[in-house]
């Protein structure tokens, strides 16, 4: 049933294809107002050493980390009650309140925060548009739909029966959740956690509009460069360790949800 | 003579290394209800699927009213065939199910309006045609695969398990219904199943399958009553295997010494080692003495109502399963002693081949 | 409080879709809330402004092309890691779903890059190559779904009705698996008409899709335009992710039911 994969395979071969003409600028050295390139050079990730970009870099960590951390927290209770609540409806009504936000777009979801962050609802004791709170806030929110649908997966997979032989054997309520619910959903925890650090540290619609200019992560810069300076072997450069670390962290991921259950 | 309509020559299908299928010959005749009966694994549901057409042979020739059909796909082959899972489409109406067949053989809509309400009221439906498999019970859904099997009126009809997914009660009464139907349809029939009181109550004839091969064919009296190897006694029904030494042409020594007079065993040599086996309700509890009458101790007892199932243990440590139709003529208890009489035409002579079958 | 907890999540969730809806009907430029009064002049301005016109018009290509490619595909594709070697299908359905842990930006500037070495990058090519690129993961994906609730047994049994593999797959196989490419369609379009870092990269003010246009609108304006586009845009997917809810099984694509 080989060439059922063939057309598919071929639309990776082309999305493969922009991705090393990627790695292959991010090694050639750049020629200030061309878009021609000179020969291969180290220059770009040197490049990326400077303090401006290190700067970019460091602020993405930190927001992705903090992003991560809010994200996980706000989700928990929501894919919980999602997962485990017996009306169809409340299911119901949850699954189309999470999905709706993550189907509506980036641009969307930005402009409405910037709407919200910028005083127009209420005033806000400290300025929140155009800086990192901000594009924190805007961060949390893109990312709970993922979070939440990740957890509830892993949460509905858990066996109520679990929480139920752990009250009979005496457990309150909060006891059970802790003991038994938590450390079951701990795979759908990593991998939300996991996932959701990795999609936050290519942000790039969030940080551009609710940042305005001021807060830069690393898509930004990307975006600065090749689009702005026309620095294409730089932008190119800054991808593509943007590219290594999300591979990275999710073939880290990988290694850490699934053999568990297999070794020992 | 009856005319052989289903015939396998040699066929051998290998699963990645693993034999399922160990060149097996099998010759089905027209009209006739063929089981193939054995445990899981055993290779019966290949063998079908071999004849089906749904797996191919990795060597050996499948031949259909003397044709060779080995390399015909299934939907060339014109056999109906009914899944253990009844393989309903679930998007179609129970009419169109029954109609699928016919629709593939491009026959003219009258005459499928025909077929279709004929086949629908010989498993009694016709009042479900618009119904969604979903809507109908266990044995219903059973019937629909049985008329969308045989409204094309198909050479061969191949069941795998077709009653395995319905409750005691259901399955016993679709088991006399499905024979009737074979029986006034005279449809060539093969039956795959492991429950041997379905194979035994339904079939012509049985072939009992072990490790790829057939252990033994026959009807099934003759398989019940002459099981030709140990496995096949152990499969159908319950049995005590007994090891000895034949002493002469009717006698044999068991290993403790016990000595037994056997009745309708030919060829019995003298210093010969023989494997006999004995059915549990052959078995009598006696008070008197005589030939083949032996004192045990009750070791276990399970209380069946109609019928209570012993284990005794006889002289030498060698255990025999008893059965004790009820009512019981004593109190059985574990640890109660008793006296046995083992009749001498009750023994079976287990051949050779043995377990070794397929190995 | 668990109650409580999640219905203060859920408005934070759904305060700035509210807020976007109210201010659109703002009747002037100022940006306030609550509004002071209803008007539909940033409604008419969506509708006339000539930038939003083209990039609808650009949206609209890109969509249905990358789409009607990405079905096929994606569906040969479910079909294909079905019928293969478990460990096989497992390795390729990786190899399949990758474009989507690839950050935008680096997909992005690497069709920019290829696009201008083929000199593409005035044609609509390379934004539909990317969608298709994009949009696959999802429709294999929910397909896969469907594909795996298949029994296989039903094509057997066509088969044994006398059904050649052909007519097995269109009278047995493609209608069981309508919930599924009908999931597949919903989640193509919408990822693709909401596509915006990729897409950035390849356009031109010629080629570029809508949420491009609105990204560039935002940053050169301040008037509630955006808010009305927005409010159509929140409008349409509620619906449609509303009727998906109704009509297949959002939450067997989504979740794990006993």
């Amino acid at each position: 049933m080989r060439w059922l994969l063939t057309p598919a395979l071929l639309v990776v071969a082309v999305f493969a294809a922009a991705l090393s003409a990627l790695l292959r600028y991010s090694v050639l050295e750049f020629v200030p107002g061309s878009l021609q390139t000179g020969g291969p050079t180290v220059a770009n990730f040197t490049g990326i050493m400077s303090r401006q970009y290190l700067g970019a870099v460091w602020d993405t960590v930190l927001l992705s980390a903090a992003t991560t951390a809010l994200t996980l927290v706000a989700s928990y209770p929501v894919a919980y009650v999602l997962a485990r609540t017996p009306s169809a409806r409340v299911r119901s009504t949850l699954l189309v309140l999470t999905l709706a936000p993550f189907f509506t777009g980036a641009i969307v979801r930005t402009y409405a925060w910037m709407l919200v962050l910028g005083n127009t609802v209420v005033t806000w004791p400290v300025p929140m548009l155009f800086t990192a709170r901000g594009v924190l806030v805007g961060l949390v929110h893109f990312s709970m739909p993922t979070m939440i649908l990740l957890l509830a997966a892993a949460i509905s997979h858990i066996d109520p029966l679990y929480e139920r032989a752990a009250a009979s054997l005496g457990a309150s309520p909060g006891r059970v959740f802790r003991r038994v619910t938590l450390p079951l959903s701990m795979p759908g925890v990593v991998s939300g956690s996991v996932i959701v650090f990795a999609w936050t540290l290519s942000a790039f619609a969030t940080p551009e509009l609710l940042g305005g200019g001021r807060v830069k992560m690393i898509a930004n810069v990307v975006r600065d460069l090749a689009l702005d300076s026309f620095n294409w072997p730089g932008g190119a450069a800054f991808a593509v360790m943007a590219l290594a670390v999300t591979l990275a962290l999710l073939a880290g991921v990988g290694r850490l949800t699934t053999p568990a259950d297999r070794g020992a | 003579m009856a005319r052989a309509v289903v015939e396998l020559a040699g066929c051998t299908r290998d699963y990645g290394g693993i034999r399922a299928v160990a060149g097996l010959d099998l010759v089905v005749y027209e009209g006739e209800l063929l089981s193939l009966l054995g445990p899981s694994g055993c290779g019966k549901t290949t063998t079908l699927n071999l004849i089906a057409g749904f797996v191919l042979p990795t060597a050996g020739r499948v031949r259909i009213d003397g044709q060779d059909v080995t390399d015909r796909p299934a939907h060339q082959r014109g056999l109906g065939v009914v899944f253990q899972s009844y393989a309903l489409f679930p998007h179609l109406s129970v009419w169109e199910n029954v109609a699928f067949g016919l629709r593939e053989r491009r026959t003219p809509r009258p005459e499928i309006e025909r077929r279709v309400g004929a086949a629908l009221s010989l498993v009694r439906l016709d009042s479900r045609a618009e119904h969604r498999p979903a809507q109908l019970s266990g044995g219903m859904q059973q019937r629909v695969a049985l008329a969308r099997a045989l409204v094309y009126e198909p050479r061969v009809l191949l069941l795998d398990e077709p009653l395995a997914a319905l409750d005691k009660k259901l399955r016993e009464e679709m088991r006399s219904e499905l024979r009737e139907i074979q029986r006034s349809v005279g449809i060539t029939t093969i039956f795959v199943t492991h429950d041997q009181a379905e194979a035994l109550g339904l079939s012509d004839r049985i072939a009992v399958m072990h490790g790829g091969r057939i252990e033994q064919l026959g009807a099934p009296r003759e398989i019940y009553e002459r099981p030709a190897t140990r496995f096949v006694a152990e499969f159908i029904g319950a049995s005590t295997v007994l090891r000895g030494r034949a002493t002469g042409p009717d006698r044999v020594a068991l290993a403790d010494g016990v000595a037994l007079r056997v009745l309708g065993l030919a060829g019995l040599r003298a210093g010969e080692a023989v494997e006999l086996a004995i059915r549990p309700e052959r078995i009598r509890l006696t008070a008197g003495a005589g030939e083949n009458v032996m004192d045990g101790r009750v070791v276990g007892v399970v209380y069946q109502g109609v019928q209570t199932e012993l284990t005794v243990e006889i002289g030498g440590g060698q255990r025999l399963l008893v059965f004790v139709a009820e009512p019981a003529p004593a109190a059985l208890a574990p640890g109660q002693a008793l006296r046995l009489h083992l009749p001498a035409d009750a023994f079976m002579r287990l051949g050779p081949a043995g377990e070794g079958a397929g190995r | 409080m668990l109650r409580l907890a999640v219905l203060v999540l859920l408005a934070f969730m759904t305060l700035p879709t509210v807020v976007v809806v109210a201010v659109s009907f703002n009747p002037t430029a100022i940006l306030s809330f609550p509004p002071s009064g209803l008007s539909l002049r940033w409604y008419v301005n969506v509708i006339t402004y000539p930038q939003f016109q083209r990039a609808a018009w650009n949206s609209l290509l890109v969509t249905a092309g990358a789409v009607a490619l990405a079905m096929p595909i994606g569906t040969a594709a479910a079909l294909g890691l079905a019928r293969g070697r478990p460990r096989a299908a497992s390795l390729w359905a990786t190899v399949l779903l990758s474009p989507l842990v690839v950050p935008g930006v680096a997909a992005g500037l690497g069709f920019l890059i290829v696009g201008a070495a083929l000199g593409l990058l005035r044609s609509r090519v390379v934004l539909i190559a990317a969608h298709v690129a994009l949009v696959l993961p999802f429709v294999v994906r929910s397909v896969g779904v469907s594909v795996r609730n298949l029994d296989p047994t039903l094509e057997r049994a066509a088969a044994s009705l006398g059904a050649t593999p052909w007519r097995a797959f269109r009278r047995v196989t493609l209608p069981l698996l309508r919930p599924g490419l009908l999931a597949a369609l919903l989640f193509a379009v919408i990822v693709s008409l909401n596509e915006f870092v990729v897409s950035l990269f390849i356009s031109t003010r010629l080629t570029e899709i809508l949420p491009v246009a609105m990204f560039t609108y935002v940053v050169n304006y301040t008037d509630p335009t955006i808010a009305a586009l927005s409010t159509l845009f929140i409008v349409g997917t509620f619906v449609i992710v509303w009727l998906a809810d109704r009509f297949l099984d959002l939450g067997g694509v989504f979740l794990h039911h006993r």
